[in-house]
């Protein structure tokens, strides 16, 4: 393999912190769900919030995103972003199913 | 980043496999592309004469189909939907113009990824084969329309085009969706990072901005796709309800349950409104480039015409909704498609204003190039003006599956496209070929072209909203369509002419492609990098060297020059606008 | 096939990248970018399912979650020593590069086999993707899991042979018929993975067409990449855990 010179060689310490705090928030998910502690949409919340957390970390320190320069950061997860968010559209006709009582 | 960037450029090939079939090289790429869509049109346009002989002489016995039954009208019409705009509507402007020229344009020795692009444009020929395969198999082609819309797509006993032959359907548009991914990300990858030195994102030509801007919707919205292909698949061979509920199909309950044909709608048509976009925005660019070309004027406002295809682009995404105001949506979310929709009209109005006002008091070479762009700026306005009345779902539910709809969207999705393709044929034709076609055979197919649809399409609109519904087969029988048969009849007959009128292209095409007169380098007079190299261009685009780009791509007429166009090429010193 | 370089950094003959870095890194992102619009879309429709059917089963016990939660464990090191693969080519160190990709794909053959393990369970159960046995009026729970999951293991299939291929190229080949020949043979032929296995030879049969149109060394940037896909499977994951198996516990 031919060497490569790199302007951010950062390291391995923060990678170990990472997954340490990618495992300890796996854990935390699992000991919500698993006791059970909060109402179902209530935890759909809290898991979905630790979720995005959780895919922050890999994106910006696995995936190195974080020392991407800034145009490559903003219009990928932008667009990327968007575009999911935009298919929430989709639910309000999931929970009009509901009401209507469609089999 | 330090990291010597190092971009692969293949040596020339040597054999005719490599050179013809199997080629990396992105201009033969783009004629693959070019051609494949080229027998595309004429399959699909041979299906719709089908169609609309068969709405006037019900009972007539057609050649290759025989007698047309109900069900092989929904077939036919299935397959001219999706050949048009998967095949060529898509492949084409995108596939074709846009691989051959995009590198070029920019500068660039080829395409980022040339292996990649050879699998896409195989990939694609792979799901063209695929897909008329389905006329073969049993029970024929599928008869649930270019949208596949669930129940009708996802059960297998539904009809006789429901088994195998919508199962192919399914796959070809698969394998469609994964190499449309591959090109895509090819063309943004090589607008990023292989602009020659000079050539800024603001000084690319606007055939480079849509050719991009279509990139980054097919990136978006192909993979949305492909799961609602995958999903349906499953729905039909392994029996899994996303789409369908609890359904009876000739009096037999079948096994689903639970599942929401509105889900295969939304995720069909999160990927079918950028579509839209997707066959338009090249053909947006290619008449921005030829209207300021031929008007020997700079292009009316570029930044704003860039800023406009952005935004086209990004409220693309945002109002797919308006295709399904009659399928009990929300009523919620229908309003805010309605008004996202309305809203796309403001960047569309702005790039119609600019081409006006390129136009406007400019030296107008009336050439065939310059003729199809105005064809499609015409055409471009009177399809979109219909857009307005369907955005709004009040006016939606009467004219919902109407022929009003298929008039709209015929002519600002099909034939504007098609014009753009026209427009791109005649313009790059020297520069593909080393050969120019002829003019006046160009003008009589441009004339009879543009007069034709007009006559096909306009009296759809009167179709429409007089209640002739869309995708019947028949309806010279119903009592209160009576009325409209020779209206219909006369739309015929204008069909049967603009497709003769098709065969002097064709003709054209190829007989200039080998007897017409030698063109110089840039028979044109344009600025835009492809007019600097020779005529075909060199393997490597620009023999070896690279260009560098001193100047903005519309420099026409500029005061003081010593010709009436400056070249992007041309030393700094020369003084532009 | 012979490759010509053109040299394109700083001083060169192009336009700097708009996005400061190398095509195929930026190749490699947007292939993700719409990879993750096909897994969100595939996300959205259990969801829409879910919403829809309100006596959605939650049948996953204790031995069910410990399962995924090794699973995602496995993945999240794998994502870890994958990045040090990464570091370790940057540095340029060839051997210490491999070992790390070697340790990726065991972690994620653990992920694999585990995961196939709990297919199995459940299958035996009588999970199929149109029925399951907590909820017969909601068919969507087994096609959803299944589609989701069997969609996200088939991506870590493929980035096990990815980087099998990037860290032994041609010699990955062989390796990759005798798994291919043992998982054929050991499993019954009435279980899913029996077909389903055929995967790693259609991937060894791309493989070969790829190293033959490309024979070519792996470098650093190469490794980079093949690590970004990997570690978008594992971000995938991220999603599909908490959304399919912890909203479904067993009360």
């Amino acid at each position: 393999m031919h060497h490569v010179a790199t302007t951010h060689d950062e390291g391995k310490g923060q990678y170990f912190w990472v997954w340490g705090v990618l495992l300890i928030l796996t854990a935390v998910e699992v000991v919500l769900a698993y006791r059970q502690v909060f109402q179902p949409v209530r935890m759909l919340e809290v898991l979905m919030v630790l979720s995005i957390i959780k895919s922050a970390l890999i994106i910006g320190y696995f995936m190195h995103l974080k020392y991407e320069i800034a145009a490559m950061k903003w219009v990928m997860m932008v667009a990327v972003v968007a575009c999911l968010c935009l298919m929430g559209i989709f639910f309000a006709d999931a929970f009009r199913i509901i009401h209507l009582g469609v089999q | 980043m330090a990291t010597g960037e190092v971009v692969h450029v293949h040596a020339a090939p040597q054999g005719f496999i490599r050179k013809y079939i199997f080629s990396l090289d992105h201009k033969v790429i783009g004629l693959q592309y070019y051609f494949l869509a080229l027998t595309a049109v004429f399959v699909g346009m041979f299906l719709s004469l089908l169609m609309r002989v068969h709405m006037i002489w019900p009972t007539a016995v057609l050649p290759l189909v025989g007698e047309i039954k109900p069900e092989t009208y929904l077939s036919l019409l299935t397959m001219h939907g999706t050949i048009m705009v998967f095949f060529v509507l898509t492949t084409a402007p995108q596939g074709g113009f846009g691989n051959y020229f995009l590198p070029i344009q920019i500068g660039a020795p080829d395409m980022a990824f040339p292996v990649l692009n050879m699998l896409s444009f195989w990939t694609t020929f792979v799901a063209f084969v695929v897909l008329l395969a389905a006329f073969f198999v049993t029970g024929g082609a599928p008869l649930h329309g270019w949208t596949g819309y669930a129940p009708l797509s996802a059960l297998t006993n539904a009809g006789p085009g429901q088994q195998l032959g919508a199962d192919l359907w399914i796959t070809s548009i698969a394998i469609f969706c994964i190499a449309s991914l591959m090109g895509a990300l090819n063309f943004i990858t090589t607008t990023l990072d292989l602009r020659a030195k000079g050539m800024t994102m603001m000084r690319m030509p606007l055939t480079c901005w849509a050719w991009f801007i279509t990139a980054i919707l097919g990136l978006l919205a192909f993979g949305v796709l492909l799961s609602a292909g995958i999903l349906l698949l499953l729905d039909r061979n392994l029996g899994t309800s996303f789409y369908v509920p609890l359904v009876v199909v000739n009096g037999q309950i079948m096994g689903h349950k639970g599942g929401s044909p509105l889900l295969w709608q939304h995720l069909f048509w999160f990927f079918g409104h950028p579509e839209v976009y997707i066959a338009i925005l090249p053909g947006m660019g290619v008449a921005s480039q030829l209207l300021s070309t031929f008007s020997r004027k700079p292009i009316f406002g570029y930044k704003a015409m860039v800023y406009a295809i952005m935004a086209i682009g990004f409220l693309g995404f945002m109002v797919w909704g308006h295709h399904m105001f009659m399928s009990g949506m929300s009523p919620y979310s229908a309003f805010a498609f309605s008004l996202m929709t309305m809203a796309i009209g403001v960047p569309s109005a702005i790039k119609t204003f600019n081409w006006l006002g390129t136009l406007h008091k400019g030296r107008i070479r009336f050439q065939t190039p310059m003729l199809y762009a105005i064809g499609f700026v015409s055409l471009f306005v009177s399809g979109g003006l219909s857009g307005p009345f369907l955005a709004q779902p009040v006016l939606d539910i009467p004219l919902h599956d109407t022929a009003f709809v298929v008039g709209h969207f015929h002519l600002i999705m099909g034939v504007a496209a098609i014009f753009g393709m026209f427009a791109g044929t005649y313009y790059w034709f020297p520069k593909m070929f080393g050969r120019m076609m002829n003019e006046t055979w160009g003008r009589v197919h441009f004339f009879i072209t543009l007069a034709g649809t007009y006559c096909i399409f306009m009296p759809m609109h009167y179709l429409g909203m007089a209640g002739q519904p869309r995708r019947y087969s028949q309806f010279t029988e119903l009592a209160y369509l009576q009325h409209l048969i020779p209206l219909n009849t006369f739309i015929t007959y204008a069909a049967i002419l603009t497709i003769g009128a098709q065969f002097i292209f064709v003709i054209n095409l190829f007989w200039s492609m080998f007897k017409g007169p030698k063109s110089s380098d840039n028979p044109w007079e344009a600025t835009t990098l492809e007019w600097t190299t020779a005529t075909p261009p060199p393997h490597d685009n620009f023999g070896g060297r690279t260009p560098v780009v001193n100047h903005g791509p519309y420099e026409y007429s500029v005061p003081g020059a010593p010709r009436d166009f400056v070249m992007q090429t041309d030393p700094a010193s020369v003084r532009t606008h | 096939m012979s490759d010509v370089a053109v040299q394109h950094g700083i001083a060169g003959a192009y336009e700097p990248s708009l996005f400061g870095t190398y095509s195929k890194k930026i190749g490699m992102w947007l292939f993700l970018l719409s990879d993750s619009l096909t897994f969100g879309a595939l996300l959205f429709a259990y969801s829409y399912g879910r919403i829809s059917n309100p006596d959605w089963p939650t049948p996953f016990g204790k031995a069910s979650i410990a399962n995924a939660t090794i699973m995602t464990g496995c993945l999240l090191s794998s994502s870890l020593t994958m990045v040090l693969g990464v570091l370790a080519a940057r540095r340029g160190d060839f051997r210490w590069t491999r070992w790390w990709i070697f340790a990726t794909m065991v972690f994620g053959s653990a992920f694999i086999v585990l995961h196939a393990k709990e297919w199995s369970g459940l299958i035996g159960e009588g999970m199929t993707p149109f029925k399951n046995p907590w909820a017969p009026n909601v068919p969507q729970f087994g096609g959803t899991f299944f589609t989701l999951t069997g969609m996200h293991m088939l991506h870590v299939t493929i980035g096990v042979i990815y980087l099998g291929v990037v860290a032994l190229r041609k010699k990955f080949l062989p390796v990759l018929l005798a798994l291919w020949l043992i998982v054929w043979l050991v499993t019954p032929a009435d279980s899913i993975f029996h077909i389903a296995v055929h995967v790693l030879l259609v991937g060894a049969v791309v493989a070969a067409v790829i190293l033959f149109l490309k024979p070519k060394d792996y470098d650093a940037h190469d490794v980079e990449i093949a690590g970004l896909y990997w570690h978008f499977v594992d971000l995938v994951w991220m999603f599909i855990f908490p959304l399919v198996y912890l909203m479904s516990t067993r009360v």
